[in-house]
């Protein structure tokens, strides 16, 4: 098979004094810049290079949706402001969808038929003893009289309802609205593209269309000429250090390859101290959650400390690697994407951390036949509601964050903004004011909508309380952008993937035995028992009618239909039906998630990897 | 994104137009009377007056070239800055504009100056010679070391975001 190269070149004839001479010049061509290194020439040829990302902004396309208010920020800060607050407002409604779900699914049946629950033996302490609203908030869905509420999942514990007409399975009903939560998450999340506005920004799109004659304002105008300042600048330093490092002589460079593994150990080494210490909080949360009756200040830190241990790394950790990031010397380019790169895997794997340390004080792992969970499966004695407390964790979670943005958004940011204007001094004015840097603010909104994913299957109110937080987040954002901030200078580009979480999520819920004591599933083996166990109750008509419409004789006209529909997310719902039946499928996914070394890995990931990453990706529309 | 009312009439503009100075236009063109408006009002303007190019564009829309425009110039230019512009139009004047010595070529001291103007004055030299030797290198197709009207055009195809930055509202 013939390689192809590309080369585009205008000729021409140039007259001159002593008669003419050809030249030729190169338009375009697919090899990279050739530097020449002992006399020797090298030539790389580049594929795909319709497409450099130098020039990129965080963007965040919605299908549908009227952003009246953030069209003003749009045109002053730049489009990467616009999707955040496009972002922040479809989770919002993402979230109080989810509740209306919930509610009317799970909420207001269990409300309705209150009066037949059988009271168990789920011994709850004391109701809370002072009156104030920062109680009522922080500690009282903790030990007090709102740990056995609505708020957690505890409180569902109907399970039959006798002489009555009609039979509502409350616990097929939780499982099933938990199920429809995440798949509509997941189906929202297929709208929603995570692209990126790339050009081709060479130097001369730069200086020719770089400037944005609707630009009002002298500040909107200081900043735009600031962003293509830098990008003028980074372009020109990349082309530098790509000539540096072809210079560098072979010494320099093995200490630089040498400093730079060192570096990434350090970086890991730090991630991994923030690791180990919301590990060895979290147990000592835990295991005090007894003694930390009072509600004094005392009483707050030793419940809140996995939280602020996690809010704390999430904010030193990415501090440190950038100062890591001088030292290695990378491409601006690449600096940008690792220090991203960083930040993610910092915030998502410390969420795993914290489950995986419950789960592993649930199960008394790695002692599982020993101590307290011999009996049950689980440590009964410190938990008797496993999946309460669990939900109790994420809600401690979602509340400290909502009170760290509040707290920042006025000790922090206002009293900033008063001084830099009032006080002219150097360094005051060096530090200058906020800058709204969109980046690690999406990864914030990110982090916290999958703390609250993690969280409903056990705290069935936490879409809604999530909704409030965000709202309260977007007011908050929103004055602080106009009234504190100036914008980033710096374009980022990321992406967001957060698929992995709900297979942890699925995990937990199936290899833990539900509660004894409390909750819906008290009677079941394990929470998804309960829909085959419903599925085998369904009349025969009902269940053969079931497993025609997803085998494959209705599949395939359906996906011929889905075809002409033209809808991407359509097509990839058909293909499952085509490789499987998709009750069958998801039967397999959740089996196989129980039994995860009989099923092998490479299944669920395969199947959860091609699917939904592949196919139900969503390309950016314009 | 709200009510986003660009298609202006030309009566819109020509109330624009003599708002700037009411004692010197008057209300009646019919007999299309003589009325240049002076740069300095020109350039007051609050969609001009934060725009580093401002003085070239009036100048490029101005009869005389020193901008001092009468009520058709100012429709011109507001016409060619506007959504309905042709992408050709448009690049035919973005090449005006950036043309400061008027010699229908970008050479590299016109360059420089835009340049300057783009990023306010704080680039190095070394660094202002650098982007515009790389400029020239990557437009110049008929490689005489200036850029055309057509290798201006040729680039502009290229650039999708063209038409919506060359772009002013009233």
């Amino acid at each position: 098979m013939h390689r192809v190269y590309y080369r585009v070149h205008t000729t021409g004839h140039k007259e001159e004094e002593g008669g003419g001479h050809l030249w030729e010049k190169t338009v375009w061509t697919d090899e990279t810049e050739t530097y020449q290194n002992d006399g020797k020439k090298k030539v790389w040829r580049r594929r795909k290079t319709g497409h450099v990302w130098r020039q990129t902004t965080l963007s965040v396309t919605h299908g549908g949706g009227n952003v009246a208010c953030t069209g003003i920020a749009a045109r002053n800060f730049g489009g990467g402001v616009q999707s955040y607050f496009v972002f922040l407002r479809f989770l919002v409604v993402l979230n109080f969808v989810s509740f209306f779900l919930i509610a009317g699914f799970v909420l207001i049946p269990t409300f309705c038929l209150l009066e037949e629950i059988a009271q168990f033996s789920c011994f709850y302490s004391q109701p809370a003893k002072c009156n104030c609203i920062l109680s009522w908030i922080f500690f009282s869905p903790l030990q007090g009289f709102m740990e056995y509420s609505y708020l957690f999942y505890g409180y569902y514990n109907i399970t039959e309802m006798p002489n009555r007409d009609f039979f509502y399975n409350i616990p097929l009903a939780y499982i099933l609205t938990a199920v429809f939560y995440f798949a509509f998450c997941l189906i929202s999340r297929v709208a929603v593209a995570t692209g990126s506005s790339t050009g081709v920004s060479s130097y001369s799109m730069i200086v020719f269309t770089g400037w944005d004659y609707s630009c009002l304002g002298d500040r909107a105008t200081k900043l735009k000429q600031k962003n293509i300042l830098y990008q003028l600048q980074v372009d020109l330093e990349e082309e530098s250090r790509k000539r540096h490092k072809a210079d560098l002589s072979t010494s320099k460079k093995v200490i630089l390859y040498s400093l730079r593994v060192l570096m990434t150990f350090l970086s890991l080494g730090f991630i991994g101290g923030a690791f180990y210490g919301i590990y060895v909080t979290t147990q000592f949360s835990q295991v005090n959650d007894n003694r930390a009756d009072e509600q004094g200040i005392l009483g707050f830190i030793i419940q809140y400390l996995p939280s602020m241990v996690i809010t704390a790394g999430n904010f030193v950790v990415p501090l440190l690697c950038d100062k890591i990031a001088l030292v290695e010397q990378y491409f601006p380019s690449t600096t940008i994407i690792l220090a991203l790169l960083r930040a993610v895997f910092l915030r998502l794997v410390s969420l795993g951390v914290l489950l995986y340390t419950l789960w592993s004080q649930i199960t008394c792992y790695p002692n599982e036949l020993k101590g307290n969970c011999t009996l049950c499966g689980y440590n009964y004695k410190e938990f008797q509601c496993w999946e309460t407390r669990v939900g109790q964790e994420m809600y401690k979670l979602t509340m400290f964050d909502l009170l760290i943005t509040v707290a920042v958004f006025l000790l922090v940011e206002f009293p900033r903004r008063l001084v830099v204007d009032n006080c002219s001094c150097k360094p005051v004015q060096w530090v200058g004011r906020q800058e709204f840097v969109v980046p690690s603010n999406v990864l914030g909104l990110v982090y916290g909508q999958t703390v609250v994913w993690v969280g409903a299957l056990f705290c069935p109110l936490l879409p809604a309380i999530n909704t409030l937080k965000f709202v309260i987040l977007f007011y908050c954002k929103k004055i602080t952008l106009f009234q504190n901030c100036r914008p980033a200078l710096r374009t980022f580009r990321s992406t967001t993937s957060t698929f992995f979480f709900l297979v942890v999520l699925l995990k937990l819920a199936v290899l833990i035995r539900p509660s004894y004591g409390c909750g819906p599933f008290h009677s079941s083996s394990t929470m998804w028992s309960t829909v085959p166990d419903s599925f085998n109750n369904l009349s025969n008509v009902t269940q053969e009618f079931l497993f025609f419409v997803g085998s494959q004789a209705f599949s395939i006209p359906l996906f011929a239909l889905a075809m002409c529909v033209n809808s991407q997310y359509a097509i990839c719902v058909m293909m499952t039906c085509i490789l499987n039946s998709p009750y069958c499928a998801f039967h397999g996914v959740i089996l196989c998630l129980s039994s995860p070394w009989q099923c092998g890995d490479v299944l669920c990931r395969s199947f959860s990897n091609c699917l939904w990453e592949k196919h139900c990706t969503a390309k950016s529309s314009a | 994104m709200g009510n986003k009312q660009t298609i202006f009439t030309a009566q819109q503009l020509f109330h624009r137009y003599r708002d700037l100075a009411p004692q010197l236009v008057p209300l009646d063109y019919t007999n299309h009377p003589d009325v240049k408006l002076p740069y300095e009002l020109i350039g007051s303007m609050p969609e001009l007056k934060d725009n580093p190019f401002r003085q070239r564009i009036a100048e490029v829309f101005s009869e005389d070239g020193e901008g001092n425009m009468t009520l058709d110039d100012f429709l011109d230019m507001f016409s060619v800055l506007s959504e309905m512009a042709p992408r050709d139009l448009k690049a035919y004047y973005a090449f005006k504009i950036y043309d400061f010595n008027n010699d229908d070529f970008i050479c590299k001291s016109d360059l420089e100056k835009t340049l300057n103007k783009l990023t306010r004055n704080e680039l190095t030299e070394d660094e202002v010679r650098m982007v515009c030797e790389k400029v020239i290198d990557e437009a110049d197709l008929d490689n005489d070391g200036r850029l055309s009207l057509e290798d201006f055009q040729h680039m502009i195809v290229r650039a999708p975001d063209f038409l919506s930055t060359f772009h002013i509202r009233i």
